[in-house]
Protein backbone atom coordinates (compact mmCIF):
# COMPACT_ATOMS: atom_id res chain seq x y z
CA UNK A 1 0.00 0.00 0.00
CA UNK A 2 1.23 3.25 -0.68
CA UNK A 3 2.42 5.68 2.13
CA UNK A 4 1.62 8.79 0.35
CA UNK A 5 -2.13 10.23 0.41
CA UNK A 6 -1.65 13.35 -1.59
CA UNK A 7 1.30 14.18 -3.23
CA UNK A 8 1.47 17.59 -6.18
CA UNK A 9 3.97 18.58 -8.16
CA UNK A 10 3.92 22.59 -9.07
CA UNK A 11 0.24 22.14 -9.11
CA UNK A 12 -0.95 25.64 -10.52
CA UNK A 13 -4.25 26.47 -11.33
CA UNK A 14 -5.39 30.08 -13.05
CA UNK A 15 -9.04 31.05 -13.94
CA UNK A 16 -8.60 32.48 -17.16
CA UNK A 17 -6.15 35.47 -16.11
CA UNK A 18 -6.93 34.93 -12.09
CA UNK A 19 -4.67 32.77 -10.02
CA UNK A 20 -6.30 30.00 -8.13
CA UNK A 21 -2.85 28.41 -6.78
CA UNK A 22 0.55 28.46 -7.85
CA UNK A 23 3.63 25.88 -7.79
CA UNK A 24 1.65 23.72 -5.07
CA UNK A 25 4.06 21.37 -3.25
CA UNK A 26 1.90 19.30 -0.80
CA UNK A 27 2.66 16.02 0.63
CA UNK A 28 0.51 14.19 3.17
CA UNK A 29 1.20 10.87 4.95
CA UNK A 30 -1.45 8.23 5.22
CA UNK A 31 -3.07 8.47 8.06
CA UNK A 32 -2.63 11.55 8.98
CA UNK A 33 -5.36 14.62 9.66
CA UNK A 34 -3.49 17.62 8.04
CA UNK A 35 -5.33 20.85 7.98
CA UNK A 36 -5.08 22.70 4.97
CA UNK A 37 -5.23 26.61 6.37
CA UNK A 38 -6.11 29.88 4.31
CA UNK A 39 -7.78 33.06 4.64
CA UNK A 40 -10.94 33.70 2.00
CA UNK A 41 -9.38 32.96 -1.90
CA UNK A 42 -6.21 31.68 -0.68
CA UNK A 43 -6.78 28.62 -2.89
CA UNK A 44 -8.34 25.71 -0.93
CA UNK A 45 -10.77 24.91 -2.80
CA UNK A 46 -9.32 25.60 -6.13
CA UNK A 47 -6.86 22.74 -4.55
CA UNK A 48 -9.25 20.63 -3.28
CA UNK A 49 -11.14 20.64 -6.66
CA UNK A 50 -8.06 19.98 -8.65
CA UNK A 51 -7.75 16.64 -6.13
CA UNK A 52 -10.87 15.72 -6.78
CA UNK A 53 -10.33 16.12 -10.63
CA UNK A 54 -13.49 18.23 -10.86
CA UNK A 55 -10.72 20.96 -12.61
CA UNK A 56 -8.03 20.43 -14.84
CA UNK A 57 -4.72 22.11 -13.53
CA UNK A 58 -3.01 24.86 -15.68
CA UNK A 59 0.10 23.02 -15.05
CA UNK A 60 1.98 20.77 -12.18
CA UNK A 61 0.78 17.11 -11.36
CA UNK A 62 -1.40 15.61 -8.31
CA UNK A 63 -1.47 12.27 -7.34
CA UNK A 64 -4.23 10.76 -4.98
CA UNK A 65 -3.10 7.62 -2.79
CA UNK A 66 -0.33 6.89 -5.67
CA UNK A 67 -2.48 7.72 -8.75
CA UNK A 68 -2.60 10.28 -11.09
CA UNK A 69 -5.88 12.52 -10.51
CA UNK A 70 -6.29 13.19 -13.85
CA UNK A 71 -5.94 9.78 -15.04
CA UNK A 72 -7.31 7.34 -12.81
CA UNK A 73 -9.75 9.25 -11.11
CA UNK A 74 -12.53 6.91 -10.62
CA UNK A 75 -10.16 4.02 -9.20
CA UNK A 76 -9.63 7.23 -6.60
CA UNK A 77 -12.98 8.55 -5.85
CA UNK A 78 -13.91 4.49 -4.78
CA UNK A 79 -11.77 4.88 -1.68
CA UNK A 80 -12.22 8.67 -1.15
CA UNK A 81 -14.45 10.61 0.76
CA UNK A 82 -15.47 14.38 -0.59
CA UNK A 83 -17.48 17.14 1.38
CA UNK A 84 -17.62 19.88 -1.33
CA UNK A 85 -17.20 23.35 0.14
CA UNK A 86 -20.37 25.02 -1.40
CA UNK A 87 -22.49 21.95 -0.43
CA UNK A 88 -25.36 21.58 -2.70
CA UNK A 89 -27.22 18.49 -1.93
CA UNK A 90 -30.52 17.59 -3.74
CA UNK A 91 -33.67 19.31 -1.85
CA UNK A 92 -36.59 17.35 -3.26
CA UNK A 93 -35.21 14.44 -1.43
CA UNK A 94 -35.31 12.90 2.47
CA UNK A 95 -31.87 12.72 3.63
CA UNK A 96 -32.50 9.18 3.83
CA UNK A 97 -33.31 8.93 0.14
CA UNK A 98 -30.32 11.07 -0.41
CA UNK A 99 -27.90 8.86 1.37
CA UNK A 100 -29.19 5.79 -0.44
CA UNK A 101 -28.85 7.21 -3.53
CA UNK A 102 -25.13 8.11 -3.19
CA UNK A 103 -24.42 4.61 -1.69
CA UNK A 104 -26.20 2.88 -4.27
CA UNK A 105 -23.96 4.94 -6.85
CA UNK A 106 -21.02 3.70 -5.04
CA UNK A 107 -22.31 -0.06 -4.72
CA UNK A 108 -23.83 -0.01 -0.93
CA UNK A 109 -22.56 1.20 2.42
CA UNK A 110 -22.96 -0.28 5.63
CA UNK A 111 -26.46 1.29 7.12
CA UNK A 112 -26.04 0.49 10.17
CA UNK A 113 -22.95 2.77 10.47
CA UNK A 114 -24.88 5.74 8.40
CA UNK A 115 -27.20 5.52 11.18
CA UNK A 116 -24.53 5.67 13.79
CA UNK A 117 -23.17 8.29 12.29
CA UNK A 118 -26.64 10.17 11.81
CA UNK A 119 -27.26 9.84 15.62
CA UNK A 120 -23.49 10.94 16.63
CA UNK A 121 -24.22 14.46 14.50
CA UNK A 122 -28.24 14.24 15.85
CA UNK A 123 -29.09 14.75 12.30
CA UNK A 124 -32.80 13.89 11.29
CA UNK A 125 -32.28 11.55 7.91
CA UNK A 126 -36.07 11.83 7.67
CA UNK A 127 -36.82 15.46 6.76
CA UNK A 128 -36.91 16.77 3.17
CA UNK A 129 -33.54 18.61 2.67
CA UNK A 130 -34.90 21.61 1.41
CA UNK A 131 -36.51 21.75 5.01
CA UNK A 132 -33.44 21.59 6.98
CA UNK A 133 -31.18 24.71 8.31
CA UNK A 134 -27.47 25.38 7.05
CA UNK A 135 -25.98 23.34 9.74
CA UNK A 136 -27.83 20.44 9.46
CA UNK A 137 -28.06 19.94 5.60
CA UNK A 138 -23.54 20.17 6.60
CA UNK A 139 -24.41 17.19 8.75
CA UNK A 140 -25.72 15.18 5.53
CA UNK A 141 -23.00 16.15 3.68
CA UNK A 142 -20.64 14.78 6.38
CA UNK A 143 -22.71 11.37 6.90
CA UNK A 144 -22.29 11.29 3.34
CA UNK A 145 -18.43 11.76 3.05
CA UNK A 146 -18.08 9.15 5.95
CA UNK A 147 -20.84 6.29 5.21
CA UNK A 148 -18.69 4.17 2.93
CA UNK A 149 -15.75 4.15 5.26
CA UNK A 150 -13.13 5.46 3.02
CA UNK A 151 -9.46 5.59 2.99
CA UNK A 152 -8.96 8.95 2.39
CA UNK A 153 -11.25 12.24 3.58
CA UNK A 154 -10.89 15.13 1.91
CA UNK A 155 -13.27 17.83 3.05
CA UNK A 156 -13.43 21.34 2.57
CA UNK A 157 -14.14 23.73 5.38
CA UNK A 158 -16.37 20.49 7.15
CA UNK A 159 -17.49 22.89 10.41
CA UNK A 160 -19.23 25.46 8.08
CA UNK A 161 -22.81 26.50 9.92
CA UNK A 162 -21.97 23.30 12.62
CA UNK A 163 -22.59 24.96 16.03
CA UNK A 164 -19.87 24.59 18.28
CA UNK A 165 -21.23 21.42 19.82
CA UNK A 166 -21.40 19.95 16.84
CA UNK A 167 -18.09 21.11 15.89
CA UNK A 168 -16.41 19.07 18.60
CA UNK A 169 -18.38 16.21 18.04
CA UNK A 170 -17.05 16.11 14.89
CA UNK A 171 -13.69 16.71 15.76
CA UNK A 172 -13.88 13.61 18.16
CA UNK A 173 -15.41 11.96 14.96
CA UNK A 174 -12.62 13.08 12.60
CA UNK A 175 -9.71 12.00 15.61
CA UNK A 176 -11.55 8.35 16.15
CA UNK A 177 -11.73 7.84 12.30
CA UNK A 178 -7.84 8.38 12.00
CA UNK A 179 -7.10 6.36 14.82
CA UNK A 180 -9.17 3.72 12.84
CA UNK A 181 -6.26 4.06 9.62
CA UNK A 182 -7.96 7.05 7.77
CA UNK A 183 -6.35 9.86 6.47
CA UNK A 184 -7.53 13.58 6.39
CA UNK A 185 -7.02 16.38 4.39
CA UNK A 186 -9.47 19.18 5.79
CA UNK A 187 -9.37 22.42 4.85
CA UNK A 188 -10.56 25.44 7.37
CA UNK A 189 -9.59 28.90 7.99
CA UNK A 190 -10.06 28.62 11.89
CA UNK A 191 -7.02 28.33 13.79
CA UNK A 192 -8.32 26.61 16.92
CA UNK A 193 -9.71 24.20 14.90
CA UNK A 194 -7.05 23.03 13.16
CA UNK A 195 -5.03 23.01 16.13
CA UNK A 196 -7.48 20.14 18.24
CA UNK A 197 -8.22 18.15 14.74
CA UNK A 198 -4.72 18.01 13.09
CA UNK A 199 -1.14 16.57 13.38
CA UNK A 200 0.26 18.62 10.41
CA UNK A 201 -0.91 22.14 8.96
CA UNK A 202 0.26 23.64 5.41
CA UNK A 203 -1.08 27.58 5.13
CA UNK A 204 -1.72 28.83 2.30
CA UNK A 205 -1.61 32.35 1.06
CA UNK A 206 -2.78 33.78 -2.12
CA UNK A 207 -2.39 30.76 -3.73
CA UNK A 208 0.84 29.75 -2.01
CA UNK A 209 2.09 27.36 0.24
CA UNK A 210 3.76 29.23 3.06
CA UNK A 211 4.15 26.72 5.51
CA UNK A 212 4.02 23.09 6.18
CA UNK A 213 4.51 22.65 9.96
CA UNK A 214 3.59 20.20 13.07
CA UNK A 215 0.37 21.41 14.63
CA UNK A 216 2.80 21.15 17.96
CA UNK A 217 5.05 23.66 16.78
CA UNK A 218 2.59 25.61 15.33
CA UNK A 219 0.90 26.23 18.27
CA UNK A 220 4.72 27.37 19.83
CA UNK A 221 5.15 29.40 17.13
CA UNK A 222 1.89 30.87 16.81
CA UNK A 223 0.25 34.23 17.69
CA UNK A 224 -2.32 34.71 20.21
CA UNK A 225 -3.91 37.63 21.79
CA UNK A 226 -4.13 37.96 25.58
CA UNK A 227 -6.65 40.72 27.34
CA UNK A 228 -6.55 40.52 31.45
CA UNK A 229 -9.03 42.10 33.40
CA UNK A 230 -7.40 43.34 36.95
CA UNK A 231 -8.94 44.77 40.24
CA UNK A 232 -6.89 48.35 39.85
CA UNK A 233 -4.36 49.72 37.60
CA UNK A 234 -1.01 47.43 36.88
CA UNK A 235 2.58 49.46 36.31
CA UNK A 236 3.63 48.34 32.32
CA UNK A 237 6.88 47.76 33.17
CA UNK A 238 6.32 44.37 35.03
CA UNK A 239 5.51 43.22 31.66
CA UNK A 240 7.34 44.60 29.26
CA UNK A 241 10.38 42.25 29.76
CA UNK A 242 8.51 39.25 29.59
CA UNK A 243 9.49 37.25 26.45
CA UNK A 244 7.02 36.82 23.80
CA UNK A 245 5.13 39.78 24.31
CA UNK A 246 4.50 42.42 21.68
CA UNK A 247 2.47 44.98 21.08
CA UNK A 248 1.93 45.67 25.10
CA UNK A 249 -0.56 48.10 25.91
CA UNK A 250 -1.42 48.89 29.83
CA UNK A 251 -4.74 51.22 29.90
CA UNK A 252 -5.98 51.61 33.30
CA UNK A 253 -6.97 48.70 34.70
CA UNK A 254 -6.88 46.63 31.20
CA UNK A 255 -3.50 44.85 29.58
CA UNK A 256 -3.42 43.16 25.99
CA UNK A 257 -0.56 42.29 24.03
CA UNK A 258 0.20 39.92 21.62
CA UNK A 259 2.24 36.16 22.37
CA UNK A 260 4.58 33.62 20.97
CA UNK A 261 5.03 30.70 22.34
CA UNK A 262 3.81 30.01 26.59
CA UNK A 263 1.73 32.05 28.08
CA UNK A 264 3.41 31.15 31.52
CA UNK A 265 5.36 34.09 32.42
CA UNK A 266 3.15 36.21 31.19
CA UNK A 267 0.54 34.45 33.47
CA UNK A 268 2.82 34.38 36.51
CA UNK A 269 3.31 38.03 36.27
CA UNK A 270 -0.32 39.10 36.32
CA UNK A 271 -0.67 36.65 39.48
CA UNK A 272 0.99 38.86 41.45
CA UNK A 273 -2.14 41.80 40.88
CA UNK A 274 -5.98 40.28 41.27
CA UNK A 275 -7.06 39.81 37.80
CA UNK A 276 -10.27 39.74 37.45
CA UNK A 277 -10.46 37.99 33.91
CA UNK A 278 -8.39 36.70 30.95
CA UNK A 279 -9.81 36.93 27.95
CA UNK A 280 -8.07 35.75 24.82
CA UNK A 281 -10.00 37.29 21.62
CA UNK A 282 -9.51 35.13 18.18
CA UNK A 283 -6.40 36.53 15.99
CA UNK A 284 -6.99 36.80 12.57
CA UNK A 285 -6.38 34.51 10.29
CA UNK A 286 -4.33 37.11 8.03
CA UNK A 287 -2.36 38.40 10.94
CA UNK A 288 -1.47 35.05 11.86
CA UNK A 289 0.29 34.35 8.25
CA UNK A 290 2.12 37.93 8.65
CA UNK A 291 3.36 36.82 11.88
CA UNK A 292 4.33 33.47 10.31
CA UNK A 293 5.41 34.67 7.34
CA UNK A 294 7.64 37.41 9.06
CA UNK A 295 9.39 34.72 10.82
CA UNK A 296 10.33 32.56 8.25
CA UNK A 297 9.36 29.60 10.44
CA UNK A 298 7.89 27.41 7.52
CA UNK A 299 9.60 25.31 5.40
CA UNK A 300 10.51 22.32 7.13
CA UNK A 301 8.20 19.61 7.89
CA UNK A 302 7.57 17.92 4.63
CA UNK A 303 5.88 20.66 2.68
CA UNK A 304 8.65 21.58 0.20
CA UNK A 305 9.74 18.49 -1.12
CA UNK A 306 9.60 18.17 -4.45
CA UNK B 1 -43.00 13.84 -10.89
CA UNK B 2 -43.55 16.68 -13.46
CA UNK B 3 -43.79 13.70 -15.74
CA UNK B 4 -47.27 13.19 -14.86
CA UNK B 5 -48.18 16.23 -15.57
CA UNK B 6 -46.85 16.45 -19.06
CA UNK B 7 -48.39 13.26 -20.26
CA UNK B 8 -51.74 14.47 -18.54
CA UNK B 9 -51.25 17.71 -20.45
CA UNK B 10 -50.77 16.14 -23.85
CA UNK B 11 -53.68 13.56 -23.36
CA UNK B 12 -56.03 16.48 -22.61
CA UNK B 13 -54.65 18.23 -25.49
CA UNK B 14 -55.62 14.98 -28.10
CA UNK B 15 -58.57 14.16 -26.79
CA UNK B 16 -60.04 17.61 -27.10
CA UNK B 17 -58.70 18.16 -30.23
CA UNK B 18 -59.64 14.36 -31.95
CA UNK B 19 -63.52 15.53 -30.22
CA UNK B 20 -63.30 18.45 -32.19
CA UNK B 21 -62.90 16.63 -35.55
CA UNK B 22 -65.94 15.60 -36.25
CA UNK B 23 -67.23 19.45 -36.29
CA UNK B 24 -64.82 19.92 -38.39
CA UNK B 25 -65.46 17.25 -41.22
CA UNK B 26 -69.00 18.12 -41.34
CA UNK B 27 -67.76 21.98 -42.44
CA UNK B 28 -66.37 21.44 -46.31
CA UNK B 29 -66.37 25.04 -46.57
CA UNK B 30 -63.56 25.30 -44.35
CA UNK B 31 -61.41 23.34 -46.96
CA UNK B 32 -62.68 25.58 -49.23
CA UNK B 33 -61.30 28.45 -47.37
CA UNK B 34 -58.14 26.72 -46.99
CA UNK B 35 -57.70 26.43 -50.94
CA UNK B 36 -58.16 29.85 -51.31
CA UNK B 37 -55.88 30.97 -48.73
CA UNK B 38 -52.82 32.64 -49.62
CA UNK B 39 -49.47 30.58 -49.98
CA UNK B 40 -47.94 32.00 -47.01
CA UNK B 41 -51.05 31.54 -44.45
CA UNK B 42 -50.45 27.70 -46.09
CA UNK B 43 -46.87 27.12 -45.54
CA UNK B 44 -48.30 28.09 -41.45
CA UNK B 45 -50.65 25.54 -41.28
CA UNK B 46 -48.63 23.08 -43.11
CA UNK B 47 -48.48 20.52 -45.81
CA UNK B 48 -52.20 19.38 -44.91
CA UNK B 49 -54.15 22.81 -45.79
CA UNK B 50 -54.96 21.62 -48.78
CA UNK B 51 -57.34 18.62 -47.15
CA UNK B 52 -57.89 20.01 -44.03
CA UNK B 53 -60.82 18.01 -43.14
CA UNK B 54 -59.56 14.74 -43.63
CA UNK B 55 -58.12 12.59 -40.49
CA UNK B 56 -54.55 13.44 -41.35
CA UNK B 57 -54.93 16.64 -42.23
CA UNK B 58 -56.59 17.59 -39.49
CA UNK B 59 -54.07 16.37 -37.45
CA UNK B 60 -50.97 17.49 -39.43
CA UNK B 61 -52.39 20.85 -39.06
CA UNK B 62 -53.69 21.25 -36.07
CA UNK B 63 -51.30 18.90 -34.04
CA UNK B 64 -48.01 18.07 -36.17
CA UNK B 65 -47.08 20.30 -37.94
CA UNK B 66 -46.33 22.68 -34.81
CA UNK B 67 -47.97 22.02 -31.00
CA UNK B 68 -46.67 18.54 -30.80
CA UNK B 69 -42.85 18.98 -31.93
CA UNK B 70 -43.17 22.04 -29.82
CA UNK B 71 -44.29 20.45 -26.44
CA UNK B 72 -41.92 17.51 -27.21
CA UNK B 73 -38.99 20.24 -28.04
CA UNK B 74 -39.94 22.20 -24.94
CA UNK B 75 -40.21 18.99 -22.69
CA UNK B 76 -36.70 17.64 -24.23
CA UNK B 77 -34.80 20.45 -24.04
CA UNK B 78 -35.88 21.17 -20.60
CA UNK B 79 -34.30 17.55 -19.92
CA UNK B 80 -31.49 17.96 -21.36
CA UNK B 81 -29.90 21.49 -20.42
CA UNK B 82 -30.85 19.91 -16.78
CA UNK B 83 -28.86 17.03 -17.20
CA UNK B 84 -25.54 18.44 -17.01
CA UNK B 85 -26.06 22.39 -16.83
CA UNK B 86 -29.09 22.59 -14.54
CA UNK B 87 -27.19 20.20 -11.92
CA UNK B 88 -23.68 22.15 -12.47
CA UNK B 89 -25.76 25.46 -11.60
CA UNK B 90 -27.42 23.95 -8.78
CA UNK B 91 -24.05 23.05 -7.36
CA UNK B 92 -24.78 19.18 -6.85
CA UNK B 93 -22.60 17.67 -9.72
CA UNK B 94 -19.47 18.09 -6.93
CA UNK B 95 -21.55 15.54 -5.01
CA UNK B 96 -22.16 13.46 -7.73
CA UNK B 97 -18.89 13.43 -9.83
CA UNK B 98 -17.44 12.41 -5.97
CA UNK B 99 -18.45 8.92 -7.35
CA UNK B 100 -16.17 6.75 -8.45
CA UNK B 101 -18.34 6.88 -12.20
CA UNK B 102 -16.44 8.85 -14.62
CA UNK B 103 -18.10 11.56 -16.22
CA UNK B 104 -19.00 10.11 -19.63
CA UNK B 105 -21.06 7.54 -18.03
CA UNK B 106 -23.04 10.33 -16.28
CA UNK B 107 -23.61 12.21 -19.63
CA UNK B 108 -24.66 9.09 -21.19
CA UNK B 109 -27.13 7.57 -17.99
CA UNK B 110 -28.78 11.00 -18.30
CA UNK B 111 -29.12 11.01 -22.07
CA UNK B 112 -30.66 7.60 -21.25
CA UNK B 113 -33.11 8.55 -18.66
CA UNK B 114 -33.80 11.77 -21.26
CA UNK B 115 -34.76 9.46 -23.79
CA UNK B 116 -36.76 7.17 -21.60
CA UNK B 117 -38.94 9.78 -20.74
CA UNK B 118 -39.51 10.99 -24.08
CA UNK B 119 -40.47 7.68 -25.78
CA UNK B 120 -43.23 7.44 -22.71
CA UNK B 121 -44.13 10.68 -23.81
CA UNK B 122 -44.54 9.45 -27.17
CA UNK B 123 -46.64 6.24 -26.30
CA UNK B 124 -48.78 8.71 -24.36
CA UNK B 125 -49.55 10.91 -27.53
CA UNK B 126 -49.99 7.92 -29.30
CA UNK B 127 -52.09 6.12 -27.34
CA UNK B 128 -54.17 9.25 -26.73
CA UNK B 129 -54.93 9.83 -30.31
CA UNK B 130 -56.10 5.84 -30.86
CA UNK B 131 -57.81 6.18 -27.59
CA UNK B 132 -59.51 9.48 -29.22
CA UNK B 133 -60.09 8.36 -32.75
CA UNK B 134 -61.77 5.29 -31.27
CA UNK B 135 -64.07 7.17 -29.16
CA UNK B 136 -65.03 9.60 -31.94
CA UNK B 137 -64.86 7.59 -35.01
CA UNK B 138 -62.02 9.64 -36.41
CA UNK B 139 -60.41 7.12 -39.26
CA UNK B 140 -56.87 6.92 -39.24
CA UNK B 141 -54.14 4.27 -39.40
CA UNK B 142 -52.29 3.49 -36.07
CA UNK B 143 -49.32 2.55 -37.72
CA UNK B 144 -49.02 5.76 -39.81
CA UNK B 145 -50.43 7.65 -36.52
CA UNK B 146 -47.48 5.53 -34.94
CA UNK B 147 -44.71 7.06 -37.47
CA UNK B 148 -46.04 10.56 -36.45
CA UNK B 149 -45.16 9.94 -33.21
CA UNK B 150 -42.09 8.46 -33.58
CA UNK B 151 -40.67 10.93 -35.74
CA UNK B 152 -42.14 13.87 -33.52
CA UNK B 153 -40.02 11.95 -30.86
CA UNK B 154 -37.05 11.97 -32.35
CA UNK B 155 -37.27 15.50 -33.23
CA UNK B 156 -37.55 16.18 -29.77
CA UNK B 157 -34.37 13.85 -28.87
CA UNK B 158 -32.78 15.48 -31.41
CA UNK B 159 -32.89 19.10 -29.57
CA UNK B 160 -32.76 17.75 -26.36
CA UNK B 161 -29.52 16.06 -27.52
CA UNK B 162 -28.64 19.97 -28.56
CA UNK B 163 -29.07 21.20 -25.64
CA UNK B 164 -27.26 18.84 -23.54
CA UNK B 165 -24.27 19.11 -25.63
CA UNK B 166 -24.80 22.79 -25.18
CA UNK B 167 -24.75 22.27 -21.28
CA UNK B 168 -22.07 19.75 -21.46
CA UNK B 169 -20.10 22.43 -23.27
CA UNK B 170 -20.61 25.88 -21.14
CA UNK B 171 -22.42 24.20 -17.98
CA UNK B 172 -24.54 27.27 -18.16
CA UNK B 173 -28.41 26.15 -18.37
CA UNK B 174 -29.77 29.50 -19.26
CA UNK B 175 -27.36 29.33 -22.75
CA UNK B 176 -28.29 25.77 -23.57
CA UNK B 177 -32.02 26.87 -23.60
CA UNK B 178 -31.72 30.00 -25.46
CA UNK B 179 -29.28 28.55 -28.32
CA UNK B 180 -31.37 25.48 -28.54
CA UNK B 181 -35.30 27.02 -28.30
CA UNK B 182 -33.67 29.98 -31.20
CA UNK B 183 -32.20 27.04 -33.42
CA UNK B 184 -35.33 25.22 -33.05
CA UNK B 185 -37.67 28.61 -34.08
CA UNK B 186 -35.11 29.46 -37.13
CA UNK B 187 -34.71 25.78 -38.29
CA UNK B 188 -38.61 25.67 -38.04
CA UNK B 189 -38.91 28.69 -39.84
CA UNK B 190 -36.69 27.47 -42.27
CA UNK B 191 -38.64 24.60 -43.30
CA UNK B 192 -41.98 26.21 -43.18
CA UNK B 193 -40.87 28.80 -45.48
CA UNK B 194 -39.19 27.01 -48.25
CA UNK B 195 -42.52 25.23 -48.83
CA UNK B 196 -43.36 28.83 -49.92
CA UNK B 197 -40.02 30.87 -50.60
CA UNK B 198 -38.21 29.21 -53.67
CA UNK B 199 -34.90 30.25 -52.65
CA UNK B 200 -34.99 28.88 -49.45
CA UNK B 201 -36.01 25.62 -50.87
CA UNK B 202 -32.29 23.96 -51.37
CA UNK B 203 -31.34 24.92 -47.94
CA UNK B 204 -34.70 23.30 -46.33
CA UNK B 205 -32.52 20.47 -45.82
CA UNK B 206 -30.84 21.75 -43.19
CA UNK B 207 -33.73 21.85 -40.85
CA UNK B 208 -34.32 18.66 -38.29
CA UNK B 209 -38.08 19.84 -39.34
CA UNK B 210 -37.34 18.48 -43.30
CA UNK B 211 -36.48 15.15 -41.69
CA UNK B 212 -39.38 15.43 -39.11
CA UNK B 213 -42.44 16.17 -41.79
CA UNK B 214 -41.29 16.40 -45.21
CA UNK B 215 -42.04 12.60 -45.95
CA UNK B 216 -45.56 13.39 -44.38
CA UNK B 217 -45.57 10.26 -41.87
CA UNK B 218 -49.26 10.65 -40.53
CA UNK B 219 -49.76 9.75 -44.39
CA UNK B 220 -47.04 8.02 -45.59
CA UNK B 221 -45.97 5.85 -42.66
CA UNK B 222 -42.55 6.08 -41.83
CA UNK B 223 -39.42 6.85 -43.92
CA UNK B 224 -36.26 4.86 -43.41
CA UNK B 225 -33.79 7.47 -44.18
CA UNK B 226 -35.49 10.93 -42.37
CA UNK B 227 -35.99 8.64 -39.15
CA UNK B 228 -32.15 7.76 -39.19
CA UNK B 229 -30.50 10.81 -39.81
CA UNK B 230 -32.83 12.30 -36.64
CA UNK B 231 -31.55 9.39 -34.87
CA UNK B 232 -28.21 9.16 -35.92
CA UNK B 233 -27.62 13.22 -35.34
CA UNK B 234 -29.63 12.64 -31.66
CA UNK B 235 -26.66 9.99 -31.10
CA UNK B 236 -23.84 11.92 -32.29
CA UNK B 237 -24.70 15.07 -30.06
CA UNK B 238 -25.07 12.81 -27.09
CA UNK B 239 -21.26 11.11 -27.52
CA UNK B 240 -20.30 14.66 -28.71
CA UNK B 241 -21.77 15.69 -25.33
CA UNK B 242 -19.86 13.02 -23.53
CA UNK B 243 -16.67 13.97 -25.15
CA UNK B 244 -16.90 17.63 -24.33
CA UNK B 245 -17.86 17.52 -20.53
CA UNK B 246 -15.09 14.91 -20.07
CA UNK B 247 -12.29 17.65 -21.31
CA UNK B 248 -13.59 20.70 -19.15
CA UNK B 249 -13.63 22.41 -15.58
CA UNK B 250 -16.80 22.29 -13.55
CA UNK B 251 -18.30 25.11 -12.61
CA UNK B 252 -18.68 26.12 -8.60
N1 LIG C 1 -14.42 29.84 -11.14
C1 LIG C 1 -13.55 30.81 -10.85
N2 LIG C 1 -13.30 31.78 -11.75
C2 LIG C 1 -12.41 32.75 -11.50
N3 LIG C 1 -11.70 32.84 -10.38
C3 LIG C 1 -11.89 31.90 -9.44
C4 LIG C 1 -12.82 30.85 -9.62
N4 LIG C 1 -12.80 30.07 -8.53
C5 LIG C 1 -11.90 30.62 -7.70
N5 LIG C 1 -11.36 31.71 -8.24
C6 LIG C 1 -10.30 32.56 -7.64
O1 LIG C 1 -9.27 31.72 -7.17
C7 LIG C 1 -8.80 32.13 -5.92
C8 LIG C 1 -8.86 30.98 -4.93
O2 LIG C 1 -10.20 30.67 -4.67
P1 LIG C 1 -10.64 29.47 -3.73
O3 LIG C 1 -12.10 29.32 -3.86
O4 LIG C 1 -9.80 28.30 -4.01
O5 LIG C 1 -10.29 30.07 -2.29
P2 LIG C 1 -10.59 29.43 -0.86
O6 LIG C 1 -9.27 29.32 -0.19
O7 LIG C 1 -11.38 28.20 -0.99
O8 LIG C 1 -11.43 30.58 -0.18
P3 LIG C 1 -12.64 30.48 0.89
O9 LIG C 1 -12.03 30.39 2.23
O10 LIG C 1 -13.34 31.80 0.70
O11 LIG C 1 -13.49 29.32 0.53
C9 LIG C 1 -9.66 33.31 -5.52
O12 LIG C 1 -8.91 34.49 -5.73
C10 LIG C 1 -10.83 33.28 -6.44
O13 LIG C 1 -11.25 34.58 -6.76
MG1 LIG D 1 -13.31 27.62 -0.30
Amino acid sequence: MEKVAILTRGLTKYYGRNRGVEDLDLRVERGEVFGFLGPNGAGKTTTIRLLLDLIRPTRGKAEVLGMDARVRGVEIRKRLGYLPGDLALYDNLTGEELLRYLAGLRGGADWGYVRYLAERLQCDLTLRIKSLSRGNKQKIGIVQAFMHRPELLIMDEPTNGLDPLMQHEFHRLVRETSEAGATFFISSHNLPEVERMCDRVGIIREGRLVAVDEVEALKRKALRRLEIHFASPVPPGDFAAIPGVKDLRVEDRTLTCSLTGSVDALIKAAARFEVLNVVSPEVGLEEIFMHYYREGSGGEGGGADA
Amino acid sequence: MSFAWWAVGIAALCLFLVAYYPTVSKTPALTQFMEEAPEWVKAFVGESAEDYTSPAGFLNGELFFMMAPMLFIIFTVSRGSAAVAGEEGKGTLDLLLANPIPRWRVVLEKAAAMAVSSICLGAVLWSALAAGAAAFGMDIGLGNLAAACLSCLLLGLFFGALALALGSLTGRRGQAVGIAAAFAVATFFLYSLSEVVRGLKPWSRLSPFYYYLAAEPLKRGLNGIHTLVLLASALALTALSAYLFERRDILV
